[in-house]
């Protein structure tokens, strides 16, 4: 009695087994005919909480698609959009010269990054801070906050004899790109140099005893106020958590040598200069433009996208997605893009994204 | 009273007092995991997918359940004719000593380097994409040797005189193994493989490159669909400053904790049944 | 006495199964498919070649791990184990690095001696901390506490080996980290601080012995079960002889328990010294991923192999000529090989303690 209740049983999961792979065969083809597509999204802590934001709006009037959204760098994103575990990579930074062809880089958004810092005393105030002496931090060379050179810069402020413990992030990062390529900018004949650490998405720090590295910009924000004493550079769509936690952010000296602090005027005053600029394949640096209100880090938010999608129904969903995205009735409206403080894309960047959309096949 | 006697006390007491050291991260962990899943814990959890730092956790929940129960789908038969080998059909050979030396290896190799192994192989090299079936396999790798050795050593328990009896009435070695060995290694086969579950459950290092992740409920698709699990979740929203990604994984960590109790507590039953029988 | 799950007849269902048994039903078939010899061949054939499966798997880790690290072997050579430095190079510059016929990016250069250095040392602490922990734990099991109330906790001993690692890693980023930046550093640095390598400063707290710390808790349950395994082999009527004569507890474990297992508990040691080499989430979310610098003290920064392949993976991958990627193969080569290394001792010491142990109570 018992022994065929005991093969029953197992006769019972062998069919259910076997019931499931087929179940997993068959969906993986019927999913691509006739369920709803599924879009899959992955980079840029930057850009993720706006992607989070963005997509159970669009989701909720686009029924036929789903769309999953994971914070894991930049470099993640343009990794996995080229080798095609991703329809949609997110990316700060632009592609590099040696990206596989047919990758694309379409700006959806124009966002800046603060540099912050946890000074007991002085986060509620904003220091003023300068691509030199920021080097300075990240090359070791500046190791207190009482250091000299911080407090010529800082007039009328007795910053406390505080170990400086410089953050960076482990992986690899549009957020690193964008600040290095500040520090490059900033400082052409030394961190720009060709034997200086230069800018990526992922560099080569400079070893400074005590630096800590934390992964996506939330990883930084923890990280920062763990660690009195920190700086750390961080995506704007954070700022309102970082100062939550009682962080401060810094008036960062712009080209001009005015000290500026990345506020909706200043940003767009960055911006301006460079917009007429953007080349067609929208591959350009934002950062230390000129203007005497500039703020000195901005970028565009990309969408890294293949132009070859696995079939033209994918396709078809990426290019209605994208373009709802940077449409300003879609997903540039201010009340998306105020919460995470980023600005819409000017009309002639609107055209040459669309433009980029189009290649989508 | 004398002094080897003091002595002796001592030494339990500074023997109880180490041991102690070790309850006070432990009970302090439960309490944290605990303390900070409760006001998370509710029903949405279980029904909501996560959504962006938010929602629930219906996702990584299945996803978890599916993953490892692929995993040892591959590691229970393929562990336990493994160890029917070493422990029925050639226990001494030279092979089977190779065979035996090797699992014992593998199973310190770190998970993260057959999470590697994974990635190069399966997501790359076979284009199957971050996928449930990469998932389970990497898991499989990992679960093996315990059920390998779990089913030898239950098999080296089953007396020799219950095979040789078998052998006399005429069975032959398929039937006694079948019908005899197995049947009465029963729970101890069964305590390894759940030993796997429990191991495979607790896993974040090999899935990240394998199984990716997705905050949509799991389809069946084996290859080319990321899944969510639960380590994920505890790993990645600890990381993030919105409380609702916090409160996600603690919850996440309650889950796992609850899961490898439930399966120890199963496995430990298993074992007692055993002892009562023999 | 003998474990019948069914409440059948031990003979008869032996002569059922071997006279084919109950009709009907795919597996009888297939099993009166077996009941001839053929079926004995095939059994052995299967499961050996299964079995057989495992060397397969040793051997595909190795080859992959090999050949994917192969162009970085060649690129870095043995700057690889001796410098400090990991360099993906330039991504965003457009010339390239070239060197003993593999190809970089410009300027890249991979040397793995903080993570090496990382690894060794937390995993060093862990071992320190765990070895008292664990065989104090191990005695209390089995020599000092009535076997009832001894098995159970060493039911929730061998649960806590299999605490999942990121669990731990919480407790670590909630309450380890803070506690040792404010006040357990700040008391190792004050009390210990003649001894160089605790003096502060201190820092957040992240970092070796935050890192020690949490693979110890890891690694004491791992050991301290082995242990008693190995201490419950320890020859009863000895022991009992030696406490008939009148000898304590404690002198019983000293002049006989301990001599007799040592070599087991060793084996046990290196085990869990195996796990803390290899651990990956906890420390990843404690250590603070220091790259480029060895540790100033025993509260600085770290990275260890197994936390760096998490982390750098996604960069690694971003750089287009692959030798990123090449690198962290090599660390995870290196990785496997030294668990190797660390297991295989390990192991041999362990089934030797058991064999003795098998043939002694024979």
């Amino acid at each position: 009695m018992q022994l065929s209740m005991r093969r029953a049983a197992v006769g019972i999961a062998l069919v259910s087994t076997l019931a499931l792979a087929v179940a997993g065969c068959g969906s993986t083809t019927s999913a691509a005919k006739s369920g709803p597509v599924a879009l899959q999204e992955t980079g840029s802590t930057l850009l993720y909480p706006l992607f989070n934001i963005w997509v159970p709006t669009y989701t909720k009037s686009h029924k036929g698609v789903t769309i999953t959204t994971a914070g894991t760098g930049s470099g993640t994103g343009i990794t996995d959009a080229g080798n095609g575990t991703v329809q949609i990579g997110a990316s700060d930074a632009y592609l590099a010269p040696g990206a596989p062809s047919g990758l694309l880089n379409i700006p959806l958004a124009i966002s800046a990054q603060q540099i912050m810092y946890n000074v007991p005393g002085f986060n509620s105030t904003h220091l003023q801070l300068s691509g030199p002496v920021l080097a300075g931090i990240y090359t070791g060379k500046i190791t207190n906050w009482d250091d000299p050179a911080i407090a010529a810069i800082n007039p009328g402020k007795t910053l406390p004899n505080l170990k400086i413990v410089p953050i960076h992030r482990t992986d690899g990062s549009g957020d690193t790109f964008l600040f290095t390529q500040y520090l490059s900018f900033s400082n052409p004949t030394t961190w720009g140099s060709s034997s200086g650490p230069q800018y990526a998405t992922s560099i080569t720090w400079p070893p400074v005893q005590g630096s800590v590295s934390a992964t996506g910009n939330g990883g930084m924000v923890g990280a920062l106020a763990q660690n009195p004493g920190g700086v750390a550079y961080i995506g704007i769509s954070y700022l309102n958590q970082a100062t939550q936690k009682g962080l401060g952010y810094a008036a960062v000296q712009n080209k001009a040598g005015n000290f500026v602090l990345p506020t909706q005027a200043n940003i767009t005053a960055a911006a301006q200069g460079k917009v007429s600029q953007t080349p067609k394949n929208e591959a350009i640096s934002l950062i230390y433009s000129s203007g005497a209100q500039a703020y000195p880090i901005i970028n565009y938010e990309y969408a890294i996208v293949n132009d070859q999608q696995s079939s033209t129904q994918v396709a078809s969903e990426v290019r209605t997605f994208l373009d709802w995205a940077i449409s300003s009735s879609g997903g540039n409206q201010q009340t998306f893009l105020s919460q995470v403080h980023f600005l819409p894309l000017p009309a002639a960047v609107v055209q040459l994204s669309q433009n980029q959309i189009s290649e989508i096949k | 009273m004398t002094w080897r006697y003091i002595k002796d006390r001592l030494m339990l007491i500074l023997a109880s007092a180490l041991g102690l050291i070790l309850v006070i991260p432990i009970v302090g962990m439960i309490w944290l995991v605990v303390s900070r899943a409760l006001p998370a814990l509710n029903f949405q959890l279980f029904t909501q997918v996560t959504v962006g730092t938010g929602g629930g956790l219906a996702n990584a929940i299945v996803g978890t359940f599916y993953i490892v129960g692929l995993g040892l789908l591959i590691a229970a038969p393929l562990g336990i004719a493994a160890g029917v080998f070493l422990g029925e059909i050639a226990p001494t050979s030279r092979f089977s000593a190779m065979v035996r030396f090797t699992t014992d290896v593998l199973a310190g190799v770190p998970s993260i380097v057959i999470g590697y192994f994974g990635y190069v192989t399966m997501v790359l090299g076979l284009g199957w994409g971050f996928s449930t079936l990469a998932g389970a396999i990497a898991l499989a790798l990992i679960g093996i040797p315990y059920v390998v050795r779990s089913t030898e050593i239950a098999l080296s328990k089953v007396p020799r005189g219950m095979r040789e009896a078998s052998m006399a009435l005429g069975a032959n070695l398929t039937t006694t193994v079948w019908r005899v060995s197995l049947r009465s290694a029963a729970p101890g086969v069964l305590t390894g493989v759940l030993l796997a579950l429990s191991l495979a459950i607790g896993e974040t290092a090999p899935l990240l490159y394998t199984a990716g992740w997705s905050s949509y409920m799991p389809s069946f698709a084996l290859t080319h669909s990321p899944i969510g699990y639960l380590t994920y979740v505890v790993w990645t929203f600890i990381n993030e400053p919105f409380a609702s990604a916090n409160a996600l994984a603690y919850a996440a960590g309650f889950l796992l904790l609850v899961f490898i109790v439930l399966v120890n507590v199963i496995a430990r039953s298993l074992i007692k049944r055993a002892t009562v029988h023999s | 006495m003998i474990a019948t799950p069914g409440r059948e007849n031990f003979a008869e269902r032996v002569r059922k199964g071997a006279t084919g048994g109950r009709a009907g039903g795919a597996l009888d078939a297939l099993q009166s498919l077996f009941h001839r010899r053929v079926g004995d061949i095939l059994l052995k054939v299967i499961t050996g070649a299964i079995a057989g499966g495992a060397l397969a798997a040793m051997l595909a880790i190795l080859i992959f791990l090999l050949r994917d690290s192969w162009p970085s072997i060649l690129y870095n050579g043995w700057h690889f184990v001796t410098t400090l430095t990991w360099n993906i190079g330039s991504l965003y510059s457009r010339t390239l690095s070239h060197h003993n016929g593999a190809t970089a990016a410009s300027g890249a250069a991979f040397g793995i001696v903080p993570f090496i250095v990382g690894t060794m040392l937390s995993s060093l602490i862990a071992v320190i901390l765990a070895i008292p922990l664990a065989v104090a734990l191990a005695l209390l099991l089995v020599e000092y506490l009535p076997a009832r109330i001894g098995d159970s906790l060493s039911f929730v001993v061998e649960m806590l080996a299999g605490v999942p690692s990121v669990v731990l890693g919480l407790w670590g980023i909630a309450v380890l980290i803070p506690w040792i930046g404010h006040d357990f550093g700040p008391f190792l640095s004050h009390w210990l601080g003649w001894i160089p390598f605790f003096k502060g400063p201190i820092g957040s707290g992240q970092g070796l012995l935050a890192s020690g710390l949490i693979l110890t808790v890891m690694i004491t349950p791992i050991i301290a079960a082995s242990t008693r395994d190995v201490l419950r082999q320890t020859p009863r009527e000895t022991k009992d002889g030696a406490l008939a004569l009148g000898l304590t507890r404690w002198e019983v474990i000293r002049g006989v328990s301990l001599p007799w297992a040592s070599s087991g508990i060793f084996g046990a040691v290196v085990l869990g010294l195996g796990r803390a080499l290899g651990e990956t989430m906890a420390v990843l979310m404690v250590s603070g991923s220091a790259a480029n610098y060895l540790p100033q003290n025993i509260y600085s920064p770290i990275g260890t192999m197994a936390a760096t392949i998490v982390s750098q993976l996604d960069s690694a991958m971003t750089d287009p000529t692959g030798m990123a990627v090449h690198a962290l193969a090599e660390v995870a080569l290196v990785l496997f090989l030294i668990s190797v290394v660390v297991n295989v001792p390990a192991r041999l010491l362990l089934s030797a303690a058991a064999r003795r142990g098998g043939s002694e109570a024979q």
